[in-house]
């Protein structure tokens, strides 16, 4: 008996790679046991509760530890990641401002699409380049985006951002996290271990 | 005991559990002995992060075993305590020991 593949997926997305098969492994043989002893929905119940309470407790560490230089390698990746997802917003920002030159006649919906795509997308980049850590590594980027962007604000250097823009900054974290768990998903499910 | 040897409460738990299961007990398993003997339902998530702070600790080493069906055909990884592990152990309860010598504990402080 498999457990719900959403989770499994969730599972997939969070769990370090070097942990996945013990992680995945541990809580498919209790599963099993539950689904003997209690039936299927109660063991759903379990796997669901389970997988929610495990995910901040597996993104928190790496099992591969590295010397200082692979971290600082990781650092430079990361920062390529975010120049090039900017890279590319302001191209697109360029292309809106060619249709659309007299400001903003498009819908919001559109911006927040284009926006959260491109975060999504090299979110995606991001997991891909190091598998190790994809999903942390995406979480900690778009935070340290977010940051660079929402400090200056805050502190009072930059002007303020309107309300929509700030959705637009913040739901990044999300969609660049989301981007990684899609690509650590579909990695896993290609090699056939979800 | 140097900073950043000593054991923290859920570390410390998992840690006897690892002990009592003896060499070979794995995640699901020390879970398990964690909730039948405490009555707390840890997170599967929360032991494997646990085991790993201790593993880099060296408290515990670990090592992957072979894929069963009843797992969906994925290993286990196995953790026995070394010797440092059980040192840290012994250390933790002698303190605590000490510091509940003398007193009377009663549920609700006067």
């Amino acid at each position: 008996m498999r457990p719900p593949f959403v989770a499994r997926a969730l599972i997939a997305a969070a769990t370090p790679p070097l942990d996945y098969a013990s992680v995945a492994g541990d809580l498919c043989e209790e599963y099993n046991a539950r689904v003997e002893s209690a039936g299927r929905p109660s063991a759903d119940r379990w796997y669901w509760a389970q997988v929610a309470r495990s995910i901040p407790a597996l993104l928190s560490y790496s099992r591969a530890h590295r010397s200082f230089a692979a971290k600082s390698s990781r650092i430079a990746i990361v920062l390529i990641v975010l120049f090039a997802m900017l890279f590319c917003k302001d191209m697109i920002d360029r292309v809106i401002d060619l249709v659309d030159p007299r400001g903003p006649g498009l819908p919001a919906w559109l911006y927040f699409a284009i926006d959260w795509t491109d975060a999504a997308l090299f979110g995606g980049i991001l997991a891909a380049i190091v598998r190790s850590a994809g999903m942390r590594l995406a979480l900690v980027a778009s935070v340290a985006l977010v940051a660079a962007f929402a400090l200056p604000v805050i502190l009072g250097i930059s002007p303020p951002l309107q309300t929509l823009a700030w959705f637009l900054l913040l739901g990044a974290v999300p969609a660049m996290a989301v981007g990684a768990a899609v690509y650590q998903v579909l990695r896993r499910r290609e090699s056939g271990s979800i | 005991m140097a900073k950043g040897e000593y054991l923290g409460e859920f570390e410390h738990i998992v840690l006897v559990s690892v002990l009592r299961l003896g060499d070979g007990a794995h995640g699901a398993l020390i879970r398990r002995e964690i909730e039948t003997v405490t009555g707390r339902s840890p997170a599967i998530g929360a032991v494997h992060a646990t085991l790993e702070r201790l593993e880099r600790k060296g408290f515990v080493t670990s090592w992957i075993g072979e894929p069963t069906a009843e797992r969906g055909g994925k290993a286990k990884r196995h953790f026995k305590i070394e010797a440092t592990g059980a040192s840290a152990l012994k250390q933790t309860r002698t303190t605590l020991e000490r510091l509940h010598a003398g007193l009377a504990l009663r549920s609700r402080p006067t």
